[in-house]
């Protein structure tokens, strides 16, 4: 099992090399649908191993519990659909002639780079490798972000670079923080960074440096994840990068941020108790969704729109977290899920449109359903799952972190609905505008290559969304009890 | 008694004797550097001695203050010389006053230069005057801030105290960082007040670029030899301060003749020490404009500010 | 190591560390945009004399190794990078600031005294060699990122950030006895390639804006 787990992290590095040694397209598509099959294959085994309640290990590095596996299930799976959607929509530009073949390589070297530091970071047994991973990913992250060299392009890359290095600066100095205190405890050496030993000596570790600790990392990570107030990188980025890329950012490097955040919260509430670093999650997580509610009602670009709400999610799931609690924390994870599948059908949708319209501006976009009935379709339904419509999972986790929430502090509760209609009603109103009438402007076209492509990916993230909504497979029950457990409590889950 | 007076005497006379050679040994680090020859070590003594024996010159515009303010400064700057430990640490004044003494008796001799200044009524002069009061205004409290730095360890303003004290290490912690940015105050501080690059160009005679050389363009013969050996004092003074507050050993702690004579052999090296890194920084940079004089004597007051905060910090 | 006093050991670092502070209030006072990055340099040199005194005071030699990369990543190559990125932007000084001289200078300070105060509880969980040396670290971490706040600049903010960085090694060295050989040739990796990355984007930045003065991105907003 070991093994499937270096290769799964292995595969998108070795996908990314060989990427730029291809020669033409439709060698980069062999390559890179090759390429998803493995994360598939290889994720589903992990998966399983781990759901069984086993924590694959290989030697001091690489550890994959719960918590991994699940992440793993993430970045593989919308990993693996964006691989396919991105061969459509570069391979479309390449077609259109926006892209040589040059930069067509190199943007697939990056985005497989890009996978391979999220696997990397989500699996090592390190809290410093993992830091350097997700340094990585930052880096490549804002190569593809200023990909396509327009002004708008740079200037988002530029803020972004900015922003998400300082945040990895300070979450860095928490890291050497959390080192500092272990170091006491297990001497100084590499056993000092694991996982595995923070987790046996948690309750000898200094409070106050660990607290400390937690607040560089939080502020740091949380940069990374769009947490408000340090997240105004995050409309720009996501909304001038190339759509597959936005995908990836929104559905899976938000979440790998959050899970850092989460690793650190379970080795500190084991040090100092829940109470302190619920609040701050809570109070932070508040702060995103109303800074997010606001700005979706002044949105005129649809991917910035759908930025500000992967920033209204990420709020809902740190209250989820900061709630605490069995309910809470289930419905933080099962939001992170959900959130990811929604997220990434809802750009890829968007992308679609920009490619078939030509722009982002959403009062001039009418007609989707009638003019190209599947992404049509499919940005509505992915809009009602963002915005909390039964029957899709978003709704399930929103609903049990509202109720967690009115048991301990009511308002919390209340304010929290009041800030999802708003969001709802806003979310909704704009795509619907988009989605519903008669379409105003000429549909470019596309070309069969691509859609089959595109059109794949939708549909695969579209089934995944609905099925995870209404089921709970065997495999993430086997995940979720052991990461509740994690977090210092027990639940049973039907 | 009669000790205490030969050893004052002393003090006053190794003042006086060395502060021209320290001016003619920065000049001739700057000439070397720019590859001259330049004027002997010496040459100032020369100087001095042919101002004496030159006429004086005095505007008719001119009040009392005019012709007093060179006793004033030279002997200002001779008392507050004999308030710093030179080459022994207790100096028999020393119960005269303690640093802020001789920041005040500096600060005299300056306001009455300003005053001489603006006495004659050239346009040179005022200006001189105006851009000095910026800079001492600027330099006082880090000057003050940086010294007491060093005091709070030793438990007291007094100059004697704080080196007696630092030179025998008794009850003192010798603590780099917060020492180190009061020093690198405290250097800037000397700059400033001597009129050095890069606040002041000691050598030129450019309207726009005088500080000090404006307020005494009017001084001639007598009058400027005592002018230019209190200023040539007032480096020294510095310079001493610099070497024996901070890094004190060697100097001697009893007054012994031995020791004494180490002493100033030992201070002698320090402070030629010093003439030749200002010789050197002189040499490096260009003089700043006025506007940024200002952010250097910033910089100076925050690390002196800092060095003090950092007491506290540390102890408590 | 036995050598030398354990007293005078710990303040030989904390006379390293106190340089490395100094420079950064010579960067935050500079206008010029290479005496910025020149001073920069010193202070890596200064970090890579602090992790080798660490290093033989502790007898933990791979910091050895962190040091040599140190001055060979800090001081030879993002500096050459900078200035190269200086000579072709053609911008020499900073004309005008966020926040002017002398109260950057004062929020310096204020910032030194914060990192004191935060760090003060866990001081004395240290080892007694660097006892100082996370306050300063967590210090200069402080006054990086006040540097890129403060400045328009895009090459200023860039060495705010690598400041930020130095302030980081120094505390993962002096107050953390180094981290493991791997972690540091990671982190180092990373900081290279981020200065490459910047180097990139900065020039990307000047052909498409003609300049790198940051507050000319305005385009994106709501």
């Amino acid at each position: 099992m070991g093994l499937a787990l270096i290769v799964l992290i292995a595969a998108p590095l070795v996908a990314g090399l060989l990427s730029l040694g291809t020669r033409t397209r439709r060698s980069m598509e062999w390559l890179q649908c090759a390429h998803a099959a493995v994360l598939l294959a290889m994720m589903s085994m992990v998966v399983m191993d781990v759901a069984e309640g086993s924590v694959i290990t290989v030697g001091i590095l690489l550890r994959a519990d719960a918590l991994s596996a699940f992440m793993d299930l993430m970045l593989a799976f919308v990993g693996a659909t964006g691989l396919l959607y991105a061969l459509g929509y570069m391979g479309e530009e390449v077609t259109r002639g926006h892209v040589l073949h040059r930069r067509y390589k190199r943007f697939f070297c990056l985005f497989n780079l890009y996978l391979f530091a999220m696997l990397l970071a989500a699996n090592v047994d390190n809290i410093a490798l993992m830091w350097i991973a997700i340094e990585g990913s930052t880096l490549s992250a804002a190569l593809l972000i200023g990909f396509e060299k327009t002004k708008a392009a740079l200037e988002a890359g530029w803020k972004y670079i900015i922003l998400s290095f300082v945040g990895i600066a300070l979450a860095l100095f928490g890291t050497v923080l959390t080192y500092y205190a272990s170091e006491h405890v297990l001497g100084v050496s590499m056993e000092a960074l694991r996982w595995e030993e923070l987790y046996r000596v948690a309750s000898d570790l200094n409070p106050t440096a660990l607290k400390l600790a937690f607040v560089f990392v939080l502020i740091g990570y949380g940069t990374k994840a769009g947490v408000a107030p340090m997240h105004t990188w995050l409309p720009d980025a996501h909304g001038e990068a190339p759509t597959p890329v936005s995908a990836m950012l929104s559905g899976l490097m938000l979440n790998l941020a959050l899970y850092a955040v989460l690793r650190f919260k379970s080795i500190v509430d084991r040090t100092v108790g829940v109470d302190f670093t619920g609040p701050i999650l809570l109070v932070l997580g508040l702060l995103s969704i109303t800074i997010a509610a606001i700005f979706l009602l002044v949105q005129r670009d649809y991917k910035r729109l759908f930025a500000y709400s992967s920033i209204e999610h990420v709020g809902i799931a740190l209250v989820g977290f900061g709630v605490g609690g069995p309910v809470g924390i289930f419905g933080g994870l099962f939001h992170m899920l959900n959130h990811a599948l929604a997220k990434s059908t809802a750009f890829y949708a968007a992308g679609m449109v920009l490619l078939r319209r030509g722009h982002k501006t959403i009062e001039r976009v009418t007609g989707l359903v009638r003019q190209m009935p599947l992404v049509g379709g499919s940005m509505i339904l992915a809009a009602l799952a963002l915005a909390g419509m039964p029957p899709f999972g978003l709704f399930v986790s929103e609903v049990l972190i509202a109720t967690e929430a009115y048991g301990q502090r009511p308002w919390v509760a209340y304010a929290l609905l009041g800030l999802l209609a708003v969001a709802f009603s806003t979310l909704l109103y704009q795509v619907s505008r988009m989605a519903l009438g008669e379409p105003m402007e000429e549909d470019i076209p596309v070309t069969d290559r691509t859609r089959r492509f595109t059109t794949s990916a939708l549909v695969v993230n579209l089934a995944a969304m609905g099925y995870a909504g209404t089921h709970m497979p065997g495999f993430l029950r086997g995940l979720f009890i052991p990461m509740t457990r994690f977090f210092g409590v027990i639940v049973e889950i039907p | 008694m009669i000790e205490s007076a030969v050893i004052v005497l002393g003090q006053a006379v190794a003042a006086l004797l060395v502060s021209p050679f320290i001016v003619g040994l920065i000049r001739k680090v700057k000439a070397r550097l720019q590859c001259r020859r330049g004027a002997g070590v010496i040459q100032p003594y020369y100087d001095l001695l042919k101002l004496f024996r030159k006429d004086v010159v005095v505007s008719t515009n001119t009040s009392w203050i005019f012709t007093a303010t060179p006793y004033i400064l030279f002997a200002s700057t001779l008392m507050a010389s004999l308030l710093v430990p030179i080459f022994l640490s207790k100096v028999p004044l020393n119960f005269a006053g303690d640093v802020i003494t001789v920041v005040y008796l500096l600060a005299l001799g300056t306001f009455f230069l300003m005053l001489a200044g603006l006495d004659a009524g050239s346009a040179f002069g005022g200006m001189g005057s105006s851009r000095e009061a910026i800079v001492a205004s600027l330099t006082e409290p880090a000057m003050i801030l940086s010294i007491f730095a060093v005091g709070l360890t030793a438990g007291s303003t007094n100059l004697s105290t704080i080196v007696h004290k630092t030179a025998l290490l008794q009850d003192i912690v010798t603590d780099p960082p917060p020492h180190l940015m009061a020093f690198v105050a405290l250097f800037i501080v000397t700059l400033a007040e001597t009129g050095r690059v890069p606040v002041d160009n000691p050598a030129t005679h450019l309207e726009l670029t005088m500080i000090h050389e404006a307020m005494v363009l009017e001084y001639s013969g007598r009058y400027l030899a005592l002018v230019e050996w209190a200023s040539a004092l007032k480096l020294l003074l510095f310079l001493t301060l610099l070497s024996n507050i901070f890094a004190p050993w060697g100097i001697a702690t009893e007054a012994e003749p031995a020791r004494m004579a180490l002493g100033v052999l030992v201070w002698l090296a320090k402070v030629s020490g010093l003439a030749v890194v200002i010789g050197v920084i002189e040499s490096m940079f260009a003089k700043l404009r006025l506007f940024r004089v200002t952010d250097l004597l910033g910089v100076a007051f925050i690390l002196s500010l800092l060095a003090v905060v950092f007491f506290y910090i540390l102890r408590v | 190591m036995g050598v030398i006093h354990p007293d005078i050991a710990s303040q030989m670092v904390d006379l390293c560390a106190a340089l490395l502070l100094l420079t950064c209030f010579a960067i935050v006072a500079q206008r010029r945009l290479s005496a910025c990055v020149d001073l920069f340099a010193l202070q890596s040199v200064f970090l890579a004399v602090t992790a080798a005194l660490v290093a033989f005071l502790t007898g933990i030699h791979h910091i050895y190794i962190a040091a040599l990369l140190t001055v060979i990543i800090k001081v030879i190559v993002i500096p050459r990078i900078l200035k190269k990125v200086i000579e072709r932007l053609n911008v020499t000084r900073e004309l005008v600031l966020n926040v002017n001289i002398p109260p950057s200078l004062l929020i310096c300070g204020a910032l030194v005294i914060l990192a004191f105060y935060i760090t003060q509880p866990i001081i004395s969980l240290g080892f007694l060699l660097t006892k100082d040396s996370l306050a300063i670290a967590l210090a200069i971490v402080l006054i990086g990122f006040f540097t890129m706040i403060a400045r328009k600049k895009a090459v200023t903010q860039v060495v705010g950030f690598m400041v930020m960085e130095n302030g980081l090694f120094l505390g993962a060295t002096a107050a953390a006895y180094g981290m493991p050989l791997i972690v540091e040739l990671g982190v180092f990796f990373d900081v290279l390639v981020a200065g490459l990355i910047i180097g990139i984007f900065t020039h990307r930045l000047q052909d498409t804006f003609d300049s790198v003065d940051t507050s000319k991105l305005t385009e994106l907003k709501e």
